[in-house]
């Protein structure tokens, strides 16, 4: 139990470790030298011992807003285990808390937003949950395929079943993969969805929601995205990680998967340009037509037919 | 049973009693006997939930009713409660709400001797055991939710959308006659009980019947295609009335089916499917047609539809667990529904009341005409809120525990070995999780435009919100709300004898299992508020002696500071309604000058149903035509009608002669 609590301690630290590596690798791929790996770290903490600037505009909603972020993504991410030693929280159906307490957050981090009265932020929000709109129902496909593949309801559970699967589920989680993948940049608001570093307000989504944050506030939501993808990219890990490694090898396994998650992230916004808003709903629709594919083939073998 | 006839009782008489009052007291009194009538239903509703007995009256009519029988089993006795408080509620809150008619053409005394025979029929609805009975009491409590929906009748689409609600409902109530008139045929009786044989044996003709009866009762509680009435019969209502028919009301229609579920043996297959797909399409058509209204009212109501189909899927799994005979599914599913139809009773009532109190501060429901109301309206705008984050079914408040309840309900089908089943959890999980982000998206919108940002108009009514009326019945809404979000532990056992009616085998280790996953849960959720705390409390030491400017909204060096440029609810709608556009039909009016300098340019969007616009209007269409071959009889000619009455006479005559 201890040795669980430190590991959740230190892998809640690492979020912008991995948003470092993510700037390093661009940096690379455009030939730069780049900032430090730590850079992220180094912003966070100036963040939070600065002040802050509030709209008039505002009420207490914009002030509660990021606290209550960071608390969901914290508390989303005691429920996804780490692989080899399992999950701080998890009960049957844990996978519909995680997806709702998550849901909460972007509830008001959009509300938040329109509290601005700025109708860039507008935008934003309105981006963020017609995006989601088609994220959600995908990512309970794809607990439904795992779901029936494993014959469990909690994630701890499901990964743990997972590994000792037969054959096809190389396939499966290959699909999957790229799925959730692809989730990685929604909800991360990465390229080609979204663009972390863009200038131009009207084409944001997430960053434009967050325009009149500052100080300790801006630095919970920079924590709190960056917490969410390392989130989604320990999903990743677990459906990979074998569960019967030991625990040192087990975890070595995942931060290689993690590294080559992120470092992937960094190639793909050094190569493909960010898409028109137009066109992202078609892009994020490959979630669900991917996870359906899968659920498709889990059907196909476990059950004998589709 | 005493107490329950006379906590029926009681509602009638107040609200007859009112009508001899003066103006200022009516409401006062009609209050005072809500309130007894509390004192009356409240121990003995308990008493049934928490024993589990059932506690029955038989009553001898003259006349075809002949004998029946009154009858509260548990069932009976959770939409006893829901509709006792929900009537205390609208009474609380109509003291202050309705005077703003006072002194007006409007009729007081009509609203409160209709809102008292409305509670009265209703409690009777869930009680009656004999066909004919019910019938009465049923079409009594759609006819004075029809005057009291037409009590501004002095506005024509107001008047329409009565006549339109009183039509509906009688084509729900004409295929009800129908069924109880073939089943009271089949089986020799009128009383509930003698249906049972019919219902159990699993032929056409009992499925039929359940058909039969679930368009019925599904008219009153709103599922697709027959819904179109609720978005027009709410905004019409007063308040205090729309809440009451969106909390309580359509949940009768629910009950119906629950109770025709009940007489039915295990549930056929294809029936329990029809009912989870019917549902689920009810669930999404209701939120993504909510996305695309301008009225708040509205919009609340076909927030009703979508709850209404999310209580069908938990009514649908549980048939399909009971079909497999998985007494956990079924658990789960009717578990949800049940708890879900108390639930959104409470965030959607509470919803109303803000929502009407807001109408009478800014004298409009069009959401694009607001805006900043947090402002003003500080306690209604917090407890919307808490209101819109329960309906969403998002954790902290009671929309999740049922919402959750369905949800493993459904992924529990997952374990099951069959492909259709498998087919139909991943149709319904991710459905259910579409409502749920579509329903997060409609209230961010109406949370966002409405009450936050800064007022697009001038509001003028020095108006308070403080008022105990006003206050008091939506704190105690939100407290029920947070107490079930929070520790759902605490309601769970008022359902075990429910559910000890739905489900025949012994359930004991099941219940237990839910009782100690919910355990698990309000344990999460209390880490999550501490969770919470802890940061706002970073947040509050970090920012201690650190300055906070007040500035105004980033507004990217554009230096024209306007509310009107805010972004508005059509512009947040848009791009998802253009995803939905084949599902949403809106017509979009744009005027604008083809010139170089253009001056004036106007654009209007109105959503249109797509049932009323496929469904009921070509069906009325036929139906006027037809009719048209009979307009005849009704020429308008004194003559005319003259030969009709001595047609008459003639006729009985030859009747008279013909029996004797």
């Amino acid at each position: 139990m201890l040795i669980k609590i430190i590991l959740y301690g230190v892998l809640a630290l690492s979020p912008l470790l991995f948003t470092g590596i993510i700037n390093k690798v661009k940096a690379i791929w455009a030939g730069r030298r780049g900032a430090p790996v730590l850079q992220p770290y180094f912003d966070f903490f100036k963040l939070l011992r600065k002040g802050e600037v509030i709209s008039k505009t505002t009420s207490f909603v914009f002030q509660i807003t990021p606290s209550i972020n960071i608390s969901a993504v914290l508390f989303a991410f005691l429920i996804v285990p780490i692989p080899c030693i399992g999950s701080l929280i998890n009960f049957n159906g844990d996978f519909v808390l995680f997806a709702y307490i998550l849901g909460l957050s972007r509830f008001m981090t959009v509300i938040a937003a329109l509290d601005t009265g700025s109708s860039f932020e507008g935008m934003g929000a309105s981006r963020e949950v017609t995006f989601a709109s088609i994220v959600e129902p995908s990512f309970f496909i794809i607990i439904g395929t795992l779901s029936l593949l494993t014959n469990q309801l909690s994630f701890n559970a499901i990964f743990t079943m997972l590994n000792t699967s037969v054959g096809y589920t190389m396939l499966v989680k290959l699909l999957l993969l790229t799925s959730l993948f692809i989730m990685l940049l929604t909800e991360g608001s990465r390229v080609p969805v979204d663009d972390p570093n863009t200038h131009l307000e009207l084409t944001m989504i997430h960053e434009v929601m967050i325009l009149d944050y500052s100080g300790p506030d801006l630095a919970f939501i920079l924590y709190s995205s960056a917490l969410k993808m390392l989130l989604i990219s320990l999903i990743i890990g677990n459906l990979f990680v074998p569960v019967y490694l030991s625990l040192l090898l087990g975890l070595l396994y995942l931060s290689l998967i993690l590294f080559i998650v992120f470092y992937a992230v960094g190639i793909v916004e050094s190569i493909i340009a960010r898409s028109r808003i137009s066109h992202i709903p078609q892009f994020i629709f490959l979630i669900t037509a991917l996870s359906i594919i899968a659920f498709a083939v889990v059907a196909f073998f476990l059950r004998g037919g589709i | 049973m005493n107490f329950f006839f006379m906590g029926t009782l009681l509602f009638s008489i107040g609200g007859f009693a009112s009508i001899f009052l003066k103006e200022k007291y009516k409401a006062l009194v009609f209050f005072f006997f809500a309130a007894a009538a509390q004192y009356f239903l409240l121990p003995g509703v308990f008493n049934v939930l928490l024993s589990g007995i059932r506690l029955e009256a038989r009553l001898q009519f003259t006349g075809p009713i002949g004998i029946s029988y009154i009858r509260i089993d548990p069932l009976a006795a959770i939409f006893i409660l829901i509709i006792s408080i929900g009537a205390l509620l609208a009474a609380v809150y109509s003291i202050s709400y309705m005077k703003m008619y006072s002194g007006k053409r409007a009729n007081l005394s009509s609203y409160y001797f209709f809102l008292g025979l409305m509670i009265s029929s209703m409690l009777l609805v869930v009680t009656a055991q004999n066909a004919i009975l019910f019938l009465i009491v049923w079409e009594l409590m759609s006819i004075s939710s029809f005057f009291l929906v037409s009590f501004e009748n002095n506005k024509e689409d107001v008047r329409k959308a009565g006549i339109y609600y009183l039509i509906a409902m009688q084509i729900g109530a004409a295929f009800l006659i129908t069924a109880f008139s073939w089943i009271t045929a089949l089986s020799g009786s009128l009383d509930f009980s003698s249906f049972k044989h019919v219902l159990s044996s699993s032929n056409t003709i009992s499925i039929i019947l359940i058909l039969l009866f679930f368009i019925g009762f599904g008219t009153k509680a709103g599922f697709i295609p027959m819904h179109t009435w609720l978005p027009k019969a709410h905004p019409a209502a007063p308040t205090g009335v729309s809440a009451l028919m969106s909390g309580v009301m359509i949940k009768t229609g629910i009950y119906g089916i629950l109770r025709i579920l009940l007489l039915s043996d295990t549930p056929d297959l294809k029936l329990s499917y029809f009912v989870f797909i019917i549902s689920l399409v009810t669930g999404v058509y209701g939120v993504s047609n909510a996305i695309a209204q301008h009225d708040l009212k509205k919009l609340l109501a076909y927030h009703s539809i979508e709850n209404i189909g999310i209580i069908g899927m938990g009514i649908g799994t549980g048939m399909i667990g009971l079909a497999y005979n998985q007494p956990l599914i079924a658990l789960f599913g009717f578990i949800g529904a049940i708890l879900h139809v108390f639930n959104h009773f409470l965030f959607k009532t509470l919803l109303f009341f803000g929502a009407g109190i807001v109408y009478q501060k800014t004298g409009t429901r069009n959401i694009e005409r607001l805006g900043g109301l947090i402002k003003t309206l500080p306690i209604t705008s917090s407890l919307f809120l808490l209101g819109s984050i329960a309906i969403c079914g998002l954790p902290l408040f009671n929309g999740f525990i049922s919402e959750f309840a369905i949800y493993i309900g459904i992924a529990k089908c997952f374990v099951i070995d069959n492909l259709a089943i498998n087919i139909a959890a991943v149709t319904g999980i991710s459905g259910i999780a579409l409502i749920g982000i579509m329903a997060v998206l409609c209230f961010t919108k109406v949370f966002g435009i409405c009450f936050l940002g800064s007022p697009r108009t001038e509001y003028k009514e020095k108006f308070s919100e403080k008022s105990f009326s006003f206050v008091f019945p939506m704190i105690l809404l939100s407290v029920l709300i947070i107490v079930i979000g929070l520790l759902p532990g605490l309601v769970l056992p008022l359902l075990s004898s429910v559910m000890k009616q739905f489900i025949k085998v012994d359930f004991t280790n099941e219940l237990k299992s839910i009782l100690y996953l919910y355990r698990s849960i309000s344990l999460s959720l209390l880490l999550f508020v501490c969770i919470v705390l802890l940061f706002l409390l970073l947040k509050y030491i970090l920012l201690k002696n650190k300055s906070i400017v007040k500035f105004k909204t980033w507004d990217c060096g554009y230096q024209a500071e306007s509310s009107r440029i805010q972004y508005t609810g059509s512009s947040f709608a848009q791009p998802f309604l253009l995803l939905i556009a084949e599902l949403v039909h809106q017509k979009i009016n744009v005027v604008k000058d083809p010139v170089l300098f253009p001056k004036e340019a106007s654009l209007e969007s109105h959503s249109q149903d797509f049932s009323e616009r496929y469904l009921i209007q070509p069906s009325i269409k036929v139906l006027d035509k037809f009719l048209n071959y009979f307009s005849w009889i009704q020429s308008g000619q004194m003559q005319q009608y003259i030969i009709y009455g001595l047609l008459f006479l003639f006729f009985l005559l030859i009747w008279i002669w013909g029996t004797r």
